[in-house]
């Protein structure tokens, strides 16, 4: 078994170019966590998700290399967040996108998958190999099933 | 001086010439910044000692054990002490004694980067200070520019005051045996004359302009300074152990304890105290933390230096310059004194400001002969101390702290850039050393 019987091979993709709010409201409304960002050739960028979106609504300061590590001085609203994401939302995701998801290729096999999709804690890209082209999603679920769908199997 | 038998040719040159070419070659590598300074350091120390101009016991002989127990020492008090989140606070609240007066705040905060960067190091200070400058301006939404130059300028004016405030002055108290008293004395009166002198450009230029939403400035009161003290515990043993070692500075000279015996004291004495509640495992655990907080590449830097300089010193290389440099003075102290100082301010400007003091040191007590006697050397002391010191405001490379704030403000997306930074910066630093000379002149010539 290996990567490409694993993953989803429609998955959900956003585009470098889709605003912050858009993309928000889309991750909000369905429950990602992550969403793979292609370019117009289906060319994997990188991911997008709710990390991206807790990072513009708290302080910059927070998230300097070696800034503020204790803010429980600040105190704000959600009225103060959302004027702290008011200010991105119009912004295109290309602002936002994490580049550090390592991707899998489609032959790699099923426990080098597992390994990756353990240490990545999140949804991971399977790509082409020798190419940028997404083929497709691997979540937790799909792998979850997937392992119970095996046993459904065997005790029938 | 360790007696020395020195091999005729060392690689086909005289010591003197060997030991001269690998001192340029190492000043000229550190210039470069392709490899990193503590590499490059402890090379030239190895050389020194493999090419036969040192053996390891001179070599070792030549480091200067005060400064690195010193560094280290308050290196590890300081990076404990952080985590009780007391910094924080100071900033916190400084901003809030103004009310969150833009212009007040950048008062403040240079007053308290001066004060702190007096206490402990500079790098640690802006370290601590810079991100809640940071989220102070976001917050009021007004560009974090001038409060960062003020920031960088008074962590340098404030480290000049101390004989901890900055490695210079660590590394020429050693070499003199003058006390954090008679730095405090001497150098702490113009550090402050020169900080309020600093607020007047930069109201000038900036602070007049400063202005805030007053809903925006309601959120920064909003802040619940308190609320950033993360350890009690750990603040109160902090703080008893900085007021002990402070105390020790003062009164520990009239003993005969070295400031290093006073800060590696303290830094076991807090360590003890920190760690004691805890198990075996814990300690281990908490102890390695706190020695990873130590800057070894600052400290391995420092003893390469150091023995760099101990072997091109032993060839009688320092000495003969000495001589030189008394000669183009003509013997004068006034002129000399004066040369030191600019000379120093505007080397530091450009170059690191360690390995430049690490070379005047022997340079300067091989003048003592010519003007009487070690006691006549204090003006040129002073000079020294307060051109490197200063110096290191003339522009973004002049003092690690300074790099340090750029590094904050590019993340930040406000970024310091090295020619707009020095076209304001190096006139301010040379009216602080046009202060600086007609102060030393006043008081000690």
């Amino acid at each position: 078994m290996n990567a490409s019987e694993a993953m989803d091979p429609n998955p959900t993709t956003l585009k470098p170019g889709d605003t912050i709010e858009c993309a928000a409201k889309y991750i909000m409304k369905h429950r990602y966590r992550n969403l793979p960002v292609v370019d117009d050739n289906f060319c994997y960028i990188g991911m997008f998700g709710v990390n991206c979106l807790l990072k513009l609504v708290i302080p910059k300061a927070v998230f300097l290399p070696r800034g503020l590590e204790n803010v429980g001085f600040i105190h704000e609203s959600f009225a103060d967040l959302f004027h702290r994401f008011d200010e991105f939302k119009d912004q295109p995701i290309s602002i936002c996108i994490n580049k550090d998801i390592k991707s899998v290729a489609p032959d790699t096999p099923l426990t080098e998958t597992m390994l990756q999709l353990y240490n990545t804690r999140a949804s991971i890209p399977v790509v082409e190999s020798g190419s940028c082209k997404l083929l497709g999603m691997i979540s937790y679920w799909d792998i979850g099933e997937k392992i119970i769908a095996a046993g459904d199997s065997e005790d029938a | 001086m360790h007696e020395l038998h020195q091999p005729d040719v060392i690689f086909g040159l005289s010591p003197t010439l060997f030991a001269g070419s690998l001192f340029v070659l190492t000043y000229l590598l550190i210039i470069t910044e392709r490899l990193n300074r503590a590499i490059i350091a402890m090379t030239a120390a190895a050389l020194m000692i493999m090419g036969g101009v040192l053996t390891q016991e001179a070599a070792i002989q030549g480091i200067d054990f005060n400064t690195i127990g010193l560094l280290t020492g308050m290196m590890i008090i300081v990076g404990i002490t952080r985590d009780s989140g007391v910094f924080q606070y100071l900033a916190i609240r400084s901003a809030k004694i103004v009310k969150a007066d833009p212009w007040g705040i950048l008062v403040m905060l240079m007053f308290v980067t001066a004060l702190l960067s007096a206490l402990l190091d500079n790098v640690t200070t802006v370290l601590l200070i810079a991100p809640v400058t940071l989220l102070i301006t976001d917050t009021l939404k007004i560009s974090a520019y001038p409060y960062l130059f003020a920031e960088i300028f008074a962590s340098n004016i404030g480290g000049t005051a101390t004989l901890i405030g900055d490695p210079p002055n660590i590394m020429i108290g050693s070499a003199t045996g003058l006390g954090y008293n008679d730095f405090l004395f001497n150098l702490a009166p113009i550090a402050i004359l020169i900080l309020l002198v600093t607020v007047i450009p930069i109201y000038l230029i900036w602070g007049r302009h400063i202005k805030a939403d007053q809903e925006l400035i309601s959120k920064v009161m909003m802040y619940r300074e308190i609320d950033a003290i993360k350890d009690w515990r750990l603040l109160k043993q902090s703080l008893f152990v900085l007021t002990l070692v402070m105390f020790g500075f003062i009164v520990g000279h009239d003993y005969g304890y070295q400031p290093a015996t006073v800060a590696m004291f303290g830094a076991a004495m807090l360590l003890t105290l920190n760690c004691l509640p805890h198990d075996q495992e814990k300690q281990s655990s908490m102890v390695a933390r706190s020695l990873g907080e130590v800057e070894w590449i600052t400290i391995f830097f420092f003893i390469g230096l150091f023995i760099l300089v101990y072997g091109v010193e032993s060839t009688g290389l320092l000495e003969s310059l000495a001589h030189q440099v008394i000669d183009l003075t003509d013997g004068d102290k006034t002129v000399t004194a004066m040369s030191i100082l600019f000379v120093s301010a505007v080397a530091s400007a450009i170059v690191d400001n360690i390995p430049f003091v690490a070379t005047m040191i022997p340079l300067i007590k091989s003048m003592a002969v010519s003007f009487g006697g070690a006691e006549e050397l204090l003006p040129l002391w002073w000079s020294l101390a307060l051109g490197a010191c200063l110096g290191g405001n003339g522009s973004l490379v002049g003092a690690s702290a300074n790099l340090i704030v750029a590094g904050f403000a590019e993340r930040a997306g406000q970024p310091i850039r090295f020619l707009p930074f020095m076209l304001m910066a190096f006139p301010m630093m040379i009216a602080s050393v046009f202060i600086s000379s007609i102060y030393v002149y006043l008081r000690y010539l």
